[in-house]
């Protein structure tokens, strides 16, 4: 099983991720609802995956992804993004992202994106 | 997809962040150069938009995108302006409304045209005043010295 990290400040999309991805190899371990408890987490859990919206509140997705590439640079984040937000979606990716996912979800694009991230990291 | 429980989902957090964009929007009556209270009003514009685009509330949606939209040139410009706050705070009742159709019908609330036209009409932030013109000619010419 891969455990997995899921950062939203909302409840209806940590939700909807853990519908997705639970009974599919993942394991969701842990919720953050904001930047700050994401890196905490990440540090208290050791995921193998993080999936992380780029807005949060009290440190953005961008400054989240940063600051867990500090800790583990070999850590693998997918962002969570909206159309519209090719920008921010980059300078994540610059910033150490692996990929990303874009909103409202489909179930089996996200699962595919999870697994070629995991494949390709292997 | 389990659509009643996500639904209670939306309903819920959805009536969360609208109280709390009521309550940040009142603080930038108070103070347009409200930074914490900008912020949040556009996570939560953020936030309802993609709960909305999960369930196809494509009014809510696009809605709540419009207002996302005029907050981010609010955050680029570190305030809101007058005119610019009182259409938010219409953005704001839109949405209360939308919310509560979702409530009470159970399906999603119907296109809001006319709101989106009005929210369009008018640009988040007015255009920067032009630059002062230059000295007229027949101002008294500097003193020689």
């Amino acid at each position: 099983m891969t455990r997995v990290l899921v950062a939203d400040d909302a409840s209806f999309m940590r939700q909807m991720i853990r519908d997705i991805i639970d009974q599919e190899g993942f394991e969701v371990v842990g919720e953050a609802a904001d930047g700050v408890e994401v890196v905490e987490k990440f540090t208290e859990l050791s995921p193998d995956l993080v999936m992380m919206d780029i807005v949060m509140p009290k440190r953005s997705g961008i400054d989240a992804v940063k600051a867990i590439m500090e800790i583990a640079p070999q850590a693998m984040v997918v962002m969570c993004s909206a159309l519209g937000q090719e920008t921010l979606v980059m300078e994540a990716i610059q910033a150490g992202a692996k990929d990303f996912i874009v909103k409202p979800f489909k179930p089996e694009s996200v699962l595919t994106t999870l697994r070629k991230v995991l494949e390709k990291e292997s | 997809m389990d659509l009643a429980k996500y639904r209670t989902l939306f309903l819920e957090e959805a009536t969360d962040h609208l109280a709390e964009m009521s309550r940040a929007l009142l603080e930038l009556e108070k103070d347009a150069g409200n930074a914490e209270a900008i912020d949040l009003v556009f996570r939560m514009a953020h936030s309802i938009k993609g709960m909305a685009g999960s369930l196809g509330y494509d009014a809510v949606t696009e809605v709540s995108h419009v207002l996302e939209d005029r907050m981010d040139e609010c955050r680029t410009a570190g305030r809101v302006d007058g005119p610019g706050l009182g259409i938010l705070f219409r953005g704001l009742e839109g949405l209360e409304r939308m919310v509560e159709t979702v409530k009470t019908t159970g399906e999603g609330p119907p296109s809001a045209t006319e709101l989106l036209a009005e929210l369009a009409a008018e640009p988040a932030m007015p255009e920067a005043p032009p630059p002062s013109p230059p000295a007229a000619a027949h101002e008294t010419p500097p003193k020689k010295v």
